[in-house]
């Protein structure tokens, strides 16, 4: 088991307030890390901590270290790291354009791929790995926009592929999707750990306890317990934990 | 006090509301009857291409529109970058600080300011400090400082209007900022960016104050050659046909007044269709 990340004695603070206390956790490579918790423990802090999609937040700070792969995260340019570690969000957002555009723009923007080839051949390869190809195949020039909510978080899951990054982070990302849509995601992410690491925020702890192979349970700001998946639901060593997923809280 | 029962009540807050709205309208809509009622008689292919003469009493008004058209082409082209790309900083990147807030308390000032004096700054500036003259380009200046409030601010919200979650899908897949917004935000903005302009050329058009001393001649022979012409502009030649010139006939007058009016409603009209027409496109 080799670690991807490392995330050492990580504090967030909103405005002072802390979010966030000490954490530390080791997310190994090529598994798929499940966060639970109930609102605000600081799983989604924490997980756009990871890519610093938080940086944006000018009343955001923290303290501690994030090592990918032996790199510090707060050291390395923070556009090279979103483009190694993607990120899907509860809501689909596709932008405003066709269902090709929406996967070849980051490549193209990043100088990934620049040949008209290499671009249809890497379209082909994302939403096949994305089991979406089937669907769109013949109307690529279609607007995102148009597609059903599952279609569109699978072309979300597609446009990361795409930029071929070494971390997923899901966060929610099956929050506003049908129960098809929702069977259809979950496949996709145990297909797609294989070749990524994966670290999953959920709200539905029978969604984690599903596809993840372990789970971290957060509590307002803290990292309670982190074990193997089969452990987590079957004996947890914390009371809180058993609580929350027995369903006696949260 | 008098009781009124609520019905009597909103009968008469009703027919309260609807006067004043009638009271709005009319005034709009008798200007542009009376104009156009005394003004199309005068108005002929002749009177739209060809130059005054007689002393402005015949002939057309061809170097009055021309005039108008090229300052007010000129000032967009100065007022639309320059708008767009504060509009830009001040929206995307400027941090909630105090040199940023100097900023915006500026452009609302500015907004506010007479536009008589708009005309005395850039007599002051552009006419006699920088030399630029009576001339296209100093009333050009003149009236894109005028309207760059207005085109800072229509921006801006137009900017506002494209979803944050558009910005963070893009940033989230390592795309930087400048292409998140050239790739992203701009593209999805420019519809409302571009009505807004349409609106401002509509508005500056008409301006008689900010050109009067730094752009109109009373009477120029000649068309304009260069921006550092001086020339004749519609609002200025509709105001020294109506007060400087005696035995003036009535309908040149308004015809004058008709041909101005028409270039501005057609502008309102081509942003009113255009914002139709985005809308409908619009993806999201």
């Amino acid at each position: 088991m080799v670690d991807k990340i490392k995330i050492e004695s990580l504090s967030c603070y909103y405005d002072k307030k802390c979010v966030l206390e000490s954490l530390n956790l080791n997310i190994v490579k090529n598994e798929i890390l499940g966060v639970i918790g109930p609102a605000s423990s600081g799983k989604t802090t924490f997980l756009r901590t990871l890519n610093r999609m938080n940086d944006f937040d000018i009343t955001y700070s923290r303290k501690g270290n994030v090592y990918l792969d032996g790199d510090n995260i707060f050291d390395i340019d923070a556009e090279n790291l979103r483009r190694r570690v993607g990120m899907l969000f509860a809501m689909p957002i596709p932008l405003p354009m066709s269902i090709y555009d929406n996967i070849t723009y980051a490549p193209k923007r990043l100088g990934l791929v620049t040949k008209k080839v290499d671009l249809d051949n890497m379209v082909e390869s994302v939403l096949r790995d994305s089991s979406l190809w089937d669907e769109v195949k013949d109307r690529l020039a279609a607007s995102a926009m148009k597609m059903s909510g599952g279609q569109q978080q699978r072309l979300c899951i597609a446009r990361v592929l795409a930029i071929n990054p070494e971390v997923i982070l899901f966060d929610e990302p099956c929050l506003s999707l049908d129960p098809i849509s929702i069977s259809k995601v979950e496949e996709l992410m145990v297909e797609l750990k294989k070749k990524y690491t994966i670290v999953l925020v959920t709200n539905n702890v029978k969604q984690a306890s599903r596809i993840s192979d372990r789970t971290a349970f957060f509590l307002m700001g803290k990292l309670i317990e982190v074990d193997k998946t089969d452990k987590i639901f079957v004996s947890p060593k914390e009371k809180k934990t058993e609580d929350y997923i027995t369903g006696r809280f949260g | 006090m008098i009781k009124l029962n609520p019905k009597l009540s909103q009968k008469f807050s009703y027919m309260f509301l609807c006067l004043a709205a009638f009271l709005a309208t009319t005034p709009v809509i008798l200007i542009v009857f009376i104009i156009i009622k005394n003004g199309t008689s005068v108005i002929s292919w002749e009177f739209l291409l060809s130059m005054p003469k007689d002393g402005m009493r015949g002939g057309g008004i061809l170097p009055a529109i021309l005039g108008t058209l090229s300052i007010v082409s000129c000032a967009i082209m100065i007022t639309l970058p320059v708008g767009v790309c504060a509009a830009i900083y001040l929206n995307e990147y400027a941090k909630d600080d105090i040199f940023t807030r100097i900023i915006k308390l500026a452009i609302i000032n500015l907004a506010g300011i007479p536009s008589v004096v708009y005309g005395l700054f850039g007599l002051g500036i552009f006419v006699m400090f920088l030399k630029l003259g009576v001339s296209i380009i100093a009333g050009a200046l003149t009236l894109s400082i005028m309207e760059l409030p207005v085109i800072i601010t229509t921006a801006r919200s137009s900017l506002d209007s494209v979803p944050y979650s558009f910005r963070e899908a893009s940033l989230s897949l390592g795309v930087s900022r400048w292409q998140t917004i050239r790739h992203v935000v701009l593209p999805n903005a420019i519809p409302g960016i571009l009505t807004g302009t349409i609106l401002s050329i509509a508005r500056i058009s008409g301006e008689t104050a900010p050109i009067l001393f730094t752009a109109a001649a009373f009477y120029v022979p000649h068309l304009p050659h260069s921006i550092f012409d001086q020339v004749m502009t519609l609002p200025y030649h509709l105001y020294i046909i109506s007060t400087q010139i005696p035995n003036m006939p009535k309908n040149i007058i308004y015809g004058t007044a008709l041909v101005l009016l028409m270039m501005v409603l057609t502008m309102s009209c081509i942003a009113i269709f255009a914002r139709i027409y985005f809308r409908k496109r619009r993806k999201w």
